[in-house]
């Protein structure tokens, strides 16, 4: 079996719009921590919809695994894929364990009851996102810091292989983002394919097997973040907006630091 | 309140309206064992009444009825508020109530004398099932038109479905009230028309009852299918998706089944509105918002309503107790705009 989740050639045009995702190539491994990074309007949340099966590419192939995601079916795709999206249009009057318990709907039985063995995942969801002592907490009363682990245990319970993950940490402070960075970095470790969607350079650089770069739709670059964030990959895109510098990791080479900057 | 303990309340509540309504109509005054033993006598279960038998039977019907349109409304209305993600959402809106009203007034107006002599003369003694059935195919038809107008590629579109039920309804009502003004110079097809129009639960025929009960388990039976669904579409369709959830399924039947089961209510029982809005939020606000208790609980809330307020006036009344219809709209009324003031903040925001 071909592993891994993979789009080729997909391209996505919104009604009335220009084209949102053209031509765009990218390959998920299982055990990799993939992070796509691009101006705002690149296609970045409408390519991670299309590998979700949430959106159909119009063309192109989207595959898991080998076959296509659009043929499976969507309680199977659920069990394969599992993504944390930004933002809830709203948040139901649910317990935080009630809700993490919604991520177990694609290995419900026929009458669609919660054995014994879901409510084992989700504890080990809560446990895994750090966040099991906000069970019977609401989740309209937790923090957005702590919610936001909350969808990530959502998505973990759902046992899925691949993680798509859009800008979670757009909301968190610097803690809560490392920490989040940390999890899906752990659960990369465990052998889940994750794809994060980020505006976060540096914690892309930091956490990331392999940053690709988005720029109206297509993918421009992509490789390790000391091949990515360079003024020679960075600037035709963004622009000259940057400083650059390098910390040590103390493990292997030396990551990238960027920092938007403004000449005065 | 838990699920379970409101059920049994309701179930006992429902027996105890039930067996008090045997007694209660707009003749005599039947008693609680007499009223038992005449019902037991329909399945051959004990020895017709004497007396009254013929009056408990009738009323049997009645109260079959009551249940089953009370059961369909709530039930309906449930299923919308949930699939529309909003408190606000009722049988009305897709059409189904204006639709069933022209049906039946188009039926009662061919079967009045006024369609082609041989409608006419083939009618004579079907004019409830035709009514019925006109009644059906009108709401079926408003609601297949308001979804559809509201689907595009293949996904139905919550907003535009609000939008499309407004503007079918004006023009279904427009459509009904220019029969009615035309019949006006005919004394009995203008009655006929209006006592529809008010809404009616007695002397329905066993064919009506029949039917209305088949579409409600037909309907009630999406419930498994749906209800968990319908709780997951609280955070979004796409999130829902997200989650396994095949919406596009999901929609179609619970809306189908809504539909199918106010349509047949009202082309049995004729307009009576608000049950459908009122009962749901009443249910959600006494226990929880889970769509697995808010469904089957609609189904015994629905009818304790509906049986209940038709047993206080009846009892109050007699005999000129007023047509369920108006009765549903003098509360209903006042309960919606309730239900507008408390969500004020949230509607501004539209």
């Amino acid at each position: 079996m071909v592993s891994g989740l993979r789009c080729e050639g997909v391209g996505y045009t919104y009604p009335d719009g220009p084209k949102a995702v053209d031509e765009a190539t990218l390959d998920v491994e299982r055990g990799r921590l993939v992070c796509i990074i691009g101006p705002n309007g690149a296609g970045k949340s409408t390519l991670l919809k299309g590998m979700a099966g949430l959106l159909t590419m119009q063309s192109g192939v989207v595959t898991v695994d080998g076959g296509p995601v659009n043929e499976l079916d969507s309680r199977e795709r659920a069990r394969i894929l599992a993504m944390v999206p930004q933002f809830l249009d709203a948040i139901p009057s649910l317990t935080v364990e009630s809700f993490v318990l919604g991520g177990r709907y694609g290995h419900l039985d026929a009458w669609r009851r919660a054995q014994g063995s879901d409510h084992e995942a989700v504890h080990a969801a809560l446990e895994a996102a750090d966040v099991s002592d906000l069970r019977d907490r609401l989740l309209g009363e937790v923090s957005g810091g702590q919610r936001q682990r909350v969808l990530v245990a959502r998505a973990l319970a759902q046992e899925a292989r691949y993680l798509l993950v859009d800008e979670p940490t757009s909301s968190l402070d610097p803690e809560h983002q490392l920490g989040l960075f940390h999890l899906l970095e752990r659960l990369a470790g465990d052998g889940h394919g994750v794809c994060v969607v980020t505006h976060d350079l540096n914690l892309a650089s930091q956490f990331s097997a392999e940053i690709a770069l988005m720029q109206e739709g297509r993918f421009v670059a992509s490789g390790p973040p000391g091949e990515i964030l360079t003024p020679q990959v960075l600037e035709p895109v963004y622009g000259e907006h940057f400083r650059y510098a390098s910390w040590s990791t103390g493990d292997d080479a030396e990551r990238p630091v960027v920092v938007p900057w403004s000449e005065r | 309140m838990n699920a379970r303990p409101l059920a049994l309340l309701l179930s006992l509540l429902l027996a105890g309206i039930l067996v008090a309504s045997l007694g209660v109509g707009s003749t005599d005054v039947v008693g609680i064992s007499d009223g038992i033993q005449g019902a037991l006598a329909m399945m051959g279960m004990a020895e017709p009444l004497e007396q009254y038998q013929v009056l408990v039977e009738l009323r049997v019907i009645r109260i079959l009825a009551t249940v089953g349109v009370g059961a369909a409304l709530a039930l309906s209305g449930a299923l919308l508020q949930g699939v529309f993600r909003n408190d606000l959402a009722s049988p009305s809106i897709i059409g189904v109530s204006s639709g069933a009203g022209l049906g039946a007034s188009l039926a009662i107006l061919v079967i009045g004398g006024y369609g082609p002599r041989f409608m006419i003369e083939n009618a004579v003694g079907f004019g409830p099932v035709i009514v019925t059935v006109a009644a059906l195919v009108g709401a079926a038809s408003c609601a297949w038109l308001v979804t559809t107008l509201a689907t595009a590629s293949g996904r139905i579109s919550v907003p535009m479905l609000l939008l499309v039920g407004i503007a079918v309804n004006a023009i279904a009502a427009g459509l009904l009230a220019a029969i009615q003004s035309w019949a006006l110079r005919d004394y009995d097809v203008s009655q006929a028309l209006f006592s529809w129009v008010f809404g009616r639960l007695e002397d329905r025929s066993a064919f009506q009852v029949g039917l209305l009960w088949s579409g409600l388990l037909a309907s009630a039976a999406v419930i498994p299918f749906v209800a968990l669904e319908l709780d997951l579409f609280a955070t979004g369709e796409e999130d829902a998706r997200g989650l396994g959830v095949n919406t596009a399924r999901v929609k179609f039947l619970a809306i189908l089944a809504a539909s199918a089961s106010a349509a047949i209510a009202v082309s049995v029982a004729g307009q009576i509105s608000f049950i459908g809005l009122v009962v749901p939020h009443v249910v959600r606000r006494i226990t929880t918002a889970s769509h697995r208790a808010v469904l089957p609980l609609c189904l015994l809330a629905g009818p304790v309503f509906l049986a209940g307020t038709e047993l206080v006036q009846r009892s109050l009344l007699g005999g000129s107790h007023l047509q369920p219809g108006v009765t549903m709209s003098l509360l209903g009324g006042p309960f919606f705009l309730f239900l507008l003031v408390r969500h004020r903040r949230e509607l501004r925001a539209w």
